[in-house]
């Protein structure tokens, strides 16, 4: 089987324990206001023009047979949608600066299982292994599952992070190849929920508490956004939905803003205006908050 | 981390020097100017004059021990540990008796060499405040960055021009370009930049003494042990009048020694009878009584067994010319003093490193601009930790540990530290190397022990257990045997890269219009395969001959007589080093840099010419003839196919098939000491000046970047795979055939931060060294950080970072070399 990925990140280490293998799988249901990962928002293949490498030689322009770039005082515009629909995508060969690029590639699950299993040695002398990340991997349960069961089959440790957006016979197929499953919970209040991520809150709710009564191996994971998440409200709503899951541990994830300029280069708007960084203080002070309920929280 | 304020991310491990002492010390490091001290060589030269017609190696032995004996004994304030390689905080000996002519070209404006005129400095730091004090005080700049008084420098003239003659350069010199065959393709080997600058200037080093016996023994008991040998002996054959020539030799050179130290006694005790404050009168009176007993007698505690391995070393370090003369394993020696001391504790000793490591970085070379470029100003002193013992046991102890620390604290350039990596060390030593690695400085450099065991034994035949023991490091990555081995002494380095050049355009230099072979125009993969065999067989035989003609003279002229004293088995032999009298002569290496862009290009050329006929050989080549200009999407394509540190065996196996060719061939060359040449391969600074004088190449590179730097490390941008899929291509590497390896990684803070991103770096270590790779080290640098280090150099005095086999101090390196250590790939989350 084939699926779309963004990218294989190998040492990554940061996203379950040991030395991992980092697939980040294309196309995600939830359209979160502050996401830092946009490109991989849509489940098909994107272009990308990443303008400061650009050096106006036109080849690109002349090459375009769909009119979909052309050149306006000094950079070059792109009709993304055009771009997105074209076949030949021609323009991404003839740039030699690679300021054009594809993002979003197929790859065959025999393909992929071979870029992780050339670590594992390193998995094994870490406590490491392959964490499935996107995008949202249930977005392509089919080839999510078959690469779990093919991983396992190596004995290599799985863990998924995902957005908790899966129809139950998807996450029930996945429950026994998953060794730790990096679950997001973003905002408590089903309203707002819905407002800033596009999708209602129940649903992933609901696969929580089965994953949870499975007895899945499960780590939260919270992204801290200055005025949409960190109120005490949703701190508080948070911990109420761990509690009530027993779950032991939460991680935070503090908003950076590295991932603003990828929005302009596949042609897509950044809807929030200015989100600040937080200094490590009101982090700590988050962190504090969970540690003083008794849970594990550490701050990515 | 604070400085995420300033847009980047800054190094997770800070610390300062455990005392205000060592504060002074090191802060007094950083705020001092280079000089060149003329006092030693002055002295040997006055003995010199005197001492003609005397034996080699009695004269050599005679005019160091003069000259020991004479130099001025300096103890600065705060010292507690004694001896100075010159009377300055920063000072270096001009070694006009090994190379006259550098200096004495400087002086007429000319020339040094072709190399010169490639090779850079930095010009901050020290260095800088160097500069701007000549100006201020009329002091005269000599090699690009030391001072010299105006008095000093006639006198330095004329000792110059005693030297200009007799020197061990121009001996050698006349040997080989009256006699060697091939003498002209040296000389324009240099021209074009295929080799290093000559080596005569710095030639020695990739030694560590013996300094276990130094310290157990102690120099009186050496000295009668060796005049019992000569009153016994009597003469059989020529050979046995050698040996009485260098007993005698050792016995005087030993006994110069003592006046050195005696000489740092008596200066203590003066300054202490002057001394005022009661705390430094005691500290003086300690150092006397300390300098009484050793070298000469053993040493009775810790402190006296540091002060006893320093006056070796630096009276090592004093008799010769090095680079990469090292302390080897620092821990191993100290252990038994340390753990019979009941007065000595870690954090007791951790201050005394502090003041070592200080003094160490203090010793600065002069030599040929060339070579101090190559080195950056770094005397490649490698102090390496841990590793198993002859029972196969794991070294570590405390005293590892406060030498760790130590540097974590004080983050010296000297001596650059290694870790003998070994599945058996203790988690926790290997935790604490791992915390130093992220102070930033790169190191620890890890190697693995069993690697260059197996090595040694296919080498040398001598018994595991023996070389075990006296395994370490020698230099910046090249393995040798502690107190045993033959230092390294090689002819320099060969450039992989200049022969991609002389293959595209039939054996002519495309850029100077030098020939130096007649080739054809290759028409298949395979004649391009086989000229560049060709041509590289020539030139690596070509430069071993070349060396073997320098070496009679270096026998001849400046033979080692004080570290030959303190190699096994010279004594027992009778026979000084030069003379083969180490227990390991098979130490004695070829070098050379650069040969990941040979693989590349060949795997393009493969590729593009012959598997996908994207163009033909000509059009490629002419391209790279036009510096690509006008061929980017040729470029573009060139850049594409698969490169050298990405797990692709099509690249991977061109490397690995030259590799192997490179092994057999160098090995079929005797050196000097009759036995076959080692295979080796490290980078120093090359990468940049050979990449200066190096057109474009087929696998993308442009005119003039900088070569791929290390062994195996990916040509800068090249690996796209992260970095297991590095450690996995160099991993395919059989490093038990090479004398050396480096490979480099650059990691993002980030990437290892906490207790786990420690843990996760030993796994990686651990993992690559299965396989069994041989060397690692590492950048923990945000590169952001580095370019902003760039543009505000004051705000980055201490900088130090890793760049070869050696850390520098930022600011005082070249800006070709900031820059190449940033362009290397920086592997993040």
């Amino acid at each position: 089987m084939k699926g779309t990925i963004i990218n294989i990140q190998h040492y990554a280490v940061q996203d379950g324990p040991g030395i991992r293998t980092l697939v980040f799988f294309k196309g995600c249901p939830l359209k979160c206001a502050w996401c830092c990962n946009p490109e991989s928002q849509s489940p098909g293949s994107q272009l990308r023009y990443i303008s400061y490498r650009c050096k106006q030689c036109m080849e690109c322009v002349s090459a375009c047979t769909n009119s979909g770039v052309s050149s306006e005082e000094g950079h070059m515009s792109h009709s993304f949608e055009l771009c997105n629909e074209c076949n030949s995508k021609i323009c991404i060969d003839k740039c030699n600066y690679d300021a054009v690029a594809l993002t979003g590639k197929d790859i065959s699950s025999e393909e992929l299982l071979a870029s992780i299993a050339a670590d594992i040695s390193f998995y094994r002398n870490s406590g490491g292994g392959v964490t499935f990340s996107g995008g949202e991997p249930f977005a392509q349960h089919e080839f999510l599952v078959e690469m779990l069961q093919k991983c396992k089959a190596l004995d290599i440790h799985t863990a998924i992070e995902t957005c908790g957006w899966a129809s139950e016979k998807a996450l029930r197929k996945a429950i026994p190849y998953t060794d730790l499953f990096l679950f997001d919970l973003k905002i408590a209040d089903p309203d707002l929920h819905l407002e800033f991520t596009r999708k209602p809150v129940g649903p992933i709710l609901a696969n929580l508490e089965l994953l949870s009564s499975e007895k899945a191996d499960i780590i939260i994971r919270f992204p801290v956004i200055a005025g949409i998440t960190d109120s005490t409200k949703n701190l508080e709503g948070i911990a109420a939905i761990m509690y009530s899951n027993n779950l032991k541990q939460i991680n935070l994830m503090p908003f950076h803003s590295l991932g603003t300029d990828k929005y302009e280069e596949h042609g897509m708007k950044y809807t929030l205006d200015q989100i600040k960084e937080f200094d490590p203080g009101q982090i700590t002070a988050i962190r504090d908050f969970f540690l003083k309920q008794d849970f594990i929280c550490e701050i990515s | 981390m604070d400085e995420q304020t300033a847009c980047f991310t800054g190094r997770e491990i800070h610390s300062a020097p455990a005392l205000s002492r060592t504060s002074f010390l090191k802060i007094r490091y950083l705020d001092s100017p280079l000089m060149v001290d003329t006092e030693y060589i002055r002295h040997l030269t006055d003995s010199h004059k005197q001492t003609d017609g005397l034996e080699v190696q009695l004269r050599r032995a005679t005019d160091h021990a003069y000259a020991l004996a004479h130099m001025t004994p300096v103890i600065h304030n705060g010292d507690l540990i004694a001896g100075n390689k010159t009377r300055f905080i920063r000072g270096a000996i001009p070694y006009v008796n090994y190379a006259a002519s550098p200096f004495l070209k400087e002086m007429r404006k000319e020339e040094q060499d072709a190399q010169s005129k490639h090779s850079e400095q930095g010009m901050g730091g020290g260095i800088g405040k160097t500069i701007s004090e000549a100006e201020q005080n009329g002091l005269r700049l000599i090699s690009g960055k030391f001072l010299i008084s105006k008095d000093d420098y006639e006198g330095f003239k004329d000792v110059c021009g005693y030297w200009e003659d007799k020197c061990f350069m121009e001996q050698g010199d006349r040997l080989w370009k009256n006699h060697f065959g091939k003498a002209d393709f040296i000389v324009n080997g240099w021209e074009i930049g295929l080799y290093t600058a000559p080596h005569e200037p710095c030639p020695e080093g990739r030694l560590i003494l013996d300094y276990e016996t130094a310290l157990e023994k102690g120099y009186e008991q050496i000295i009668r042990e060796t005049e019992d040998k000569i009153n016994a002996f009597i003469p059989e054959n020529m050979n046995g009048a050698s040996s009485l020539f260098f007993w005698k030799a050792a016995v005087i050179v030993l006994k110069g020694a003592s006046g050195f130290t005696s000489n740092y006694a008596a200066e203590a005790e003066k300054l202490a009878g002057k001394e005022n404050d009661p705390a430094r009168k005691a500290e003086l009176e300690q150092m006397a009584e300390t300098c009484r007993q050793v070298p000469l007698k053993p040493p009775r505690n810790f402190r006296e067994a540091i002060q006893a391995f320093w006056f070796t070393y630096l009276l090592g370090h004093i008799e010769g010319s090095h680079l990469g003369f090292s302390p080897g394993r620092l821990d191993m020696l100290l252990w038994p003093y340390f753990n019979h001391d009941p007065d000595i504790t870690v954090e007791k000793a951790i201050p005394l490193f502090e003041e070592l490591f200080v003094k160490m970085t203090q010793i600065e070379y002069i030599a040929s601009l060339s070579w101090q470029g190559l080195g950056h100003g770094n005397l490649y002193q490698n102090l390496i930790l841990g590793g198993v013992d002859e029972k196969g046991e794991p070294v570590n102890n405390p005293v590892s540990m406060a030498i760790l620390q130590a540097q974590i604290n004080m983050q010296m350039t000297q001596p650059t530290l290694s870790v003998w990596w070994d599945e058996k060390l203790d988690p926790e030593f290997l935790m604490k190397a791992a915390e130093c690695v992220k102070t930033g400085v790169g190191y620890p450099a890890f190697f693995n022990q069993a690697t260059y065991v197996a090595h040694e034994l296919e080498t040398s035949g001598l018994p595991v257990e023996i070389i075990r023991k006296h395994s370490a490091i020698g230099g910046c990555t090249e393995p040798t045997l502690q107190g045993m081995s033959h230092g390294i002494v090689q002819a320099g380095f060969i450039n992989h890269g200049k022969l991609i050049d002389l293959v595209l355009n039939e054996g002519l230099d495309p850029l100077t219009g030098i020939r130096m072979f007649e080739a054809g125009n290759p028409q298949t993969f395979e004649e391009v395969r086989s000229y560049y065999l060709k041509m590289m067989r020539e030139t690596v035989r070509n430069w071993q001959q070349y060396w073997n003609y320098v070496m009679i003279a270096h026998r001849n002229t400046v033979p080692l007589i004080f570290c030959s004293v303190f190699v096994k088995d010279c004594l027992g032999g009778g026979k000084g080093m030069d003379d083969g009298g180490a227990a390991l002569n098979q130490s004695v290496t070829t070098l050379s840099s650069g040969m990941v862009n040979v693989a590349n290009s060949l795997a393009v050329i493969k590729k593009m010419c012959f598997d996908d006929n994207v163009c033909t050989l000509d059009e490629l080549f002419h391209a790279v003839s036009q510096n690509w200009k006008g061929y980017e999407s040729l470029r573009k394509k060139a850049l594409n196919v698969p490169h050298w540190g990405n797990d692709y065996d099509f690249a991977d196996d061109m490397f690995l098939g030259l590799f192997d060719e490179y092994c057999t061939w160098v090995k079929g060359q005797n050196n000097y000491l009759g036995l076959p040449y080692d295979p080796s391969m490290l980078a120093i600074s090359t990468p940049v000046p050979f990449g200066k004088v190096c057109n474009a190449f087929p696998d993308g590179r442009l005119k003039g970047e900088p070569l791929a730097d290390g062994v195996s490390s990916p040509f800068p941008g090249s690996d796209i795979c992260g970095p297991t899929a590095v450690i996995r291509s160099s991993s395919k590497i059989d490093h038990r055939k090479i004398r050396g390896g480096l490979l480099n990684l650059k990691f993002h803070p980030s990437a290892l931060k906490g207790e786990n991103g420690s843990k996760n770096l030993l796994a990686l270590i651990k993992t690559y060294f299965e396989k069994p790779g041989f060397h690692v080290q590492f950048n923990v640098v945000d590169s952001r950080m580095l370019k902003d280090a760039q543009l505000n150099p004051q705000n980055y005095r201490d900088l130090v970072v890793r760049v070869a086999g050696f850390s520098a101090y930022w600011v005082e390196m070249s800006k070709a070399l900031q820059d190449q250590v940033i362009e290397r790939t920086e592997h993040s989350l």
